[in-house]
């Protein structure tokens, strides 16, 4: 206990024995984390879609809120003529919602945002005999497009198609430049810790001739590794606390038909991550500054 | 307690500042360490707290090889034999007291002992009055009075001095050496590294003679010169 008090207030005056140093490290580390959380929550969010996306249908006309239902059954009628077509349901706006809801209390990752009118269109889904014809079919159903009950044709193969290769490409993308960052990240607190180290030669030398363990040496400043990893998480997650709202909103609009948000689960799991990674990172990093200056020293 | 067997220590650079030193010092023991500048005192000293390895031959502390000690058990010898540097080594930005009890928070102690052995020591070498001060705020004596204090402070078995005399005026020097003889008297073996003449004479120890690196002279109640 007192051994954690001792090195615990030494990691504190490490940390602002050199201010400057230490919070533009910890800008950095958040920088990092704030670029790590972002493309979680974007995978996170677009396999949320996906998921939404991947049913059996493979059409889906959605219909003006403001078309009659006797033109909407006789496009329904008209559509169950095609010998392509095994079977058409008609959506309504609340069922809709209702279905989203049901896969949002399934998926711990998001939420149904709460938009007070339901965005959601009532639709036609078209399931095929010979899903060969979805581009055909598709294409005729453009047609109905501004004739006052069509507003959209959803072509769902295609949509998920495009959606999995946007988050295959947000993967290697985010994984390559994540993984600069973390070396950016872990470069400057080496470098942090190695001058913290410097400025402390004589008082580390002392320490060894009275005998104090390598674990004493070394744990302060390891501690201010982390140090700078906690506040590097805290000014990361309060930059995305602070943007959620804005970067929902823009999620909804980009997704037009997915009114969704992250779930708190979600959101937990997402601020401890970020925390984790923020130690491990100032914590391996200063942990590696210090025994490789530790390695130079004068011990025998 | 200490026992060095023929050993000799050669800096990388060349310089040959130990040749074949073979000795014994027991438990509870006073022993001068002579010779001139250069003859290997502080050598020897680097040598028994294992600040340095002999580049043959053996040095055993407390039953010990401490060449053969794990990395992890550095620490206890330098705890088992403390040494007043000759530079002192204080921190400048301590004040005496945390300069004290820097060497106990270091290596695990805390709270109500620290405040305890750090007034002791301080009481043992003189310097309650000057606990707050900085080391610049002292002179040559009273800092090497906190450096005694430090070292005594996790009340080691062995007590190294090397030079504690070297740039003091007569009377402070005397006070030193009562200081130290009355740690040896308390049960604490001390070994002090010094080419005071006056006082070594004085005092009719053991003297270990180093020239050039070699033992020439070990006598049991000896003086500084043969
Ligand atoms: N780190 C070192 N590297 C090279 N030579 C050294 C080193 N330390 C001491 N020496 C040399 O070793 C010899 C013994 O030095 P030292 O043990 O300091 O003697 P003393 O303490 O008796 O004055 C001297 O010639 C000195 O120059
Ligand atoms: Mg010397």
């Amino acid at each position: 206990m007192r051994r954690l008090g001792y090195v615990l207030t030494a990691a504190w005056q490490g940390f602002w024995r050199n201010p400057v140093m230490s919070v533009a490290a910890t800008l950095t580390v958040s920088l990092m984390l704030l670029l790590f959380a972002f493309f979680i929550v974007t995978d996170r969010g677009l396999q949320a879609a996906v998921g939404a996306l991947e049913s059996k249908v493979e059409l889906v006309l959605y219909l003006d809120d403001a078309a009659k239902p006797s033109d909407i059954l006789a496009l329904k009628a008209r559509i169950e003529k095609d010998p392509a077509v095994a079977r058409v349901d008609y959506v309504t706006k609340q069922q809709a919602l209702d279905r989203l809801r049901d896969l949002a209390q399934r998926k711990e990752d998001f939420t149904v945002a709460d938009l007070g009118t339901n965005p959601l269109p009532a639709s036609l889904e078209i399931k095929l005999a010979n899903a060969q014809d979805t581009a055909r079919l598709a294409a005729s159903l453009k047609d109905e497009l501004g004739r006052g009950v069509v507003t959209d044709v959803i072509d769902n193969p295609t949509v998920v198609e495009k959606l999995l290769t946007i988050t295959r490409v947000l993967s290697v993308g985010g994984i390559a430049v994540l993984a600069m960052m973390l070396f950016v990240a872990l470069f400057v607190i080496v470098n942090t810790i190695r001058i913290a180290v410097h400025a402390r030669r004589d008082e580390i030398e002392i320490m060894q001739l009275v005998g104090a363990t390598d674990w004493f040496v070394s744990w302060p400043f390891i501690l201010e590794g982390m140090l700078v990893g906690t506040f590097g998480a805290i000014v990361a997650l309060a930059i995305l606390a602070l943007a959620s709202q804005p970067v929902t909103s823009a999620m909804v609009g980009f997704l037009d038909i997915l009114p969704v948000s992250l779930g708190a689960n979600f959101v937990l799991q997402l601020a401890l991550g970020v925390l984790g990674f923020a130690l491990i990172v100032g914590g391996g990093g200063a942990s590696f500054s210090v025994r490789s200056q530790l390695a130079k020293g004068a011990r025998a | 307690m200490i026992r060095l067997e023929d050993v000799s220590k050669r800096y990388p650079n060349g310089t040959a500042a130990l040749q074949d030193v073979d000795l014994a010092i027991d438990q509870g023991d006073f022993a001068f360490l002579v010779g001139a500048s250069g003859a290997g005192k502080s050598t020897l000293i680097r040598l028994l707290i294992r600040e340095d390895l002999p580049t043959t031959g053996r040095v055993v502390v407390d039953d010990k090889d401490v060449a053969q000690l794990r990395h992890s058990q550095i620490p206890q010898l330098r705890r088992l034999v403390g040494v007043v540097f000759q530079d002192f080594k204080l921190l400048p930005t301590k004040t005496v007291t945390e300069n004290i009890a820097f060497a106990l928070l270091v290596t695990g102690h805390g709270g109500q002992i620290v405040r305890e052995e750090t007034e002791r020591v301080l009481a043992l070498v003189g310097l309650t009055h000057r606990s707050t001060h900085f080391p610049r705020e002292l002179s040559g004596g009273e800092q090497q009075r906190v450096a005694i204090a430090r070292a005594l402070v996790n009340r080691p078995r062995v007590l190294i001095a090397d030079e504690p005399t070297g740039n003091l005026d007569p009377v402070t020097s005397w006070e030193i050496i009562k200081l130290l003889t009355r740690v040896q008297e308390l049960g604490t073996t001390l070994v002090m590294a010094t080419h005071n003449a006056e006082i070594v004479n004085a005092l009719r120890r053991r003297v270990i003679h180093l020239d050039h690196g070699a033992v020439v002279r070990d006598e049991r109640e000896g003086l500084y010169a043969a």
